[in-house]
């Protein structure tokens, strides 16, 4: 009889701390040594990992009111300013909008990291005055013991695989992906591979809305498809299979995380982003998804891209796979070019090990999806320009 | 034989002595020019890789250091916060010199020192802003 757990089942051997975890990383040479069914019925989760700067991140936080009241239009965190289009106290502070006097040395990543660090963050804001809220101003310092609500709420996090970034022109590029030296002098890609959550679960047969996560450091749920949600397979030749464009939504409670996993970056003449880390716990509730956490960085393909167009479609100078990328060197159109990951493996396995420890102290518990992402008919649209 | 990378700082007191031929000439070392910056009238600095006998290299430095010029060892003016690094390696390939790289069984990066060059090229790449050079 072939190996048919249930997620209540797993969970039932987290409480009596028996389930067997193991890292993606971990399952690999298990299996190779007793073969997929046996492996199937042993193990009872495999949990990945992922440490990558995620642009499309921010938090959520309720200051509290002042008196007299005020309904706040404009508001500044550390001079870095968040949306107030929301309820009077509600703002939304998005991790790459810069500081208006620090510029590209300081943004929103950051006060959500000082944040979580317990640091002061200054608060400024303006209002109109209204009847009800007639303060108009308002200077003070808030942190996460001060405030009522603080949730990080990412639309799209966690990429399912992302390409290879390289610069064909005679000038330097300064790009989301990293310095790019002229003339092919480097190449740059970011994601953990092997360890990657959606990596593991490709067809998304475990993972969707409601799946509890690690998120930057306490438990957070994945809320919804990622934007930009594009999980086509790609048959670049025959039997080799690339997955790439799924995204996650996730949410967690800012208050509980650790700037261990959640830390604000600079990427030179490009912007701020946030690095976020996330590890998603699979359930193997059959032979068909211990298959898929078999996954190895030199079965994962993806693509070279030149930046150095910069247009919406850019040329590819061919696919490359990811134990080739983590040797630390490629060939592209014959020449070696050295390269360099932007996400961080050492904390991608960090975390999912961290995740596995969870678990097996029964910390962790596995949560089924309330609703499967669908995953037909999705296409990337284009925004078009009215002639 | 030993090496030593240093960096010499000068004020504009002593910026126009002529100190590598003095190392070269009376302390018998071999002395490489790695980088120089000055500027006028405000001194400069100079990262020098120094080879030769450990005793002849202490005792040059020490007429360099009587002489009023600031000699540090390269790993005290290149600083790498181990703290704020996260190990990710986009410093690695933009490194002309080899210094960086990731261990191949933790996944950790590792500062070579001896192969740096100040060049500071991994300053701008670190998106942690976690390496520093005081120059």
């Amino acid at each position: 009889m072939p190996v048919n757990r249930t997620f209540e089942e797993i969970n039932c051997k987290i409480k009596k701390k028996k389930a067997v975890v193991l890292n993606a990383e971990e399952i690999i040479p298990l299996v190779e040594e007793r073969g997929i069914k046996k492996a199937t019925e042993e193990i009872d989760v495999v949990t990945t990992g992922t440490f990558g700067p995620m642009c499309s991140s921010g938090a959520i936080i309720n200051f509290g009111h002042s008196d007299p009241p005020i309904r706040m239009k404009k508001i500044w965190l550390n001079d870095v300013e968040a949306y107030a289009g929301l309820a009077a106290v509600d703002a939304y502070i998005g991790a790459t909008q810069l500081s208006e006097s620090k510029n590209i040395e300081y943004g929103g990543a950051h006060v959500i990291e000082d944040f979580i660090s317990g640091k002061q963050i200054k608060l400024k804001a303006l209002s109109p005055g209204t009847d009800c809220y007639p303060r108009r101003e308002i200077e003070t310092y808030i942190n996460k013991e001060s405030v009522n609500q603080a949730i990080l709420f990412n639309p799209r996090n966690s990429y399912q695989n992302y390409n290879v970034a390289i610069n064909t022109s005679q000038r330097k590029l300064y790009t989301y992906m990293g310095i790019l030296l002229p003339e092919m002098g480097n190449a740059t890609y970011s994601t953990s591979g092997q360890l990657s959550p959606l990596f593991n679960d490709p067809y998304f047969m475990t993972i969707g809305i409601g799946t509890r996560i690690f998120l930057g450091g306490t438990q957070g749920y994945i809320i919804w498809e990622g934007t930009q949600f594009f999980p086509q397979s790609l048959n670049i030749e025959k039997g080799r299979i690339v997955h790439r464009g799924g995204t996650l939504a996730v949410i967690g409670n800012l208050k509980e995380m650790s700037s261990e996993y959640i830390r604000a970056a600079v990427f030179k003449g490009y912007g701020v982003s946030l690095y976020v880390g996330i590890g998603i716990p699979i359930p193997i509730l059959n032979e068909e998804i211990m298959k898929c956490v078999l996954i190895k960085d030199e079965d994962i393909y993806t693509e070279i891209i030149d930046y150095s167009i910069p247009r919406l479609e850019r040329p590819s100078l061919g696919w490359v796979n990811y134990k080739q990328l983590r040797e630390g060197k490629i060939i592209v159109k014959g020449k070696e070019v050295p390269t360099s990951s932007l996400s961080s493996y050492a904390k991608a396995r960090e975390i999912a090990q961290k995740l596995k420890e969870e678990i097996l102290k029964a910390n962790f518990f596995l949560q089924k999806p309330i609703q499967t992402f669908s995953q037909e008919g999705v296409a990337l649209k284009k925004l078009l320009e009215i002639h | 034989m030993t090496k030593k990378k240093v960096i010499l700082t000068f004020s504009p007191i002593n910026v126009e002595k002529p100190i590598t031929f003095q190392l070269v000439k009376n302390y018998d070392l071999w002395v490489n020019i790695l980088q120089a910056k000055f500027k006028p009238n405000l001194g400069g600095k100079l990262v020098l890789e120094i080879r030769g006998e450990k005793g002849k290299i202490d005792k040059g430095l020490n007429f360099v250091k009587q002489l009023g010029v600031g000699v540090e060892l390269l790993e005290q003016e290149v600083l790498w916060d181990r703290e704020r690094c996260i190990d990710c390696g986009a410093c690695i390939s933009i490194c002309p010199t080899g210094v960086l790289c990731l261990d191949k069984v933790t996944f950790r990066l590792n500062f070579n020192y001896d192969k740096c060059i100040v060049c500071g090229y991994c300053v701008e790449a670190c998106p942690l802003g976690a390496i520093k050079i005081i120059f």
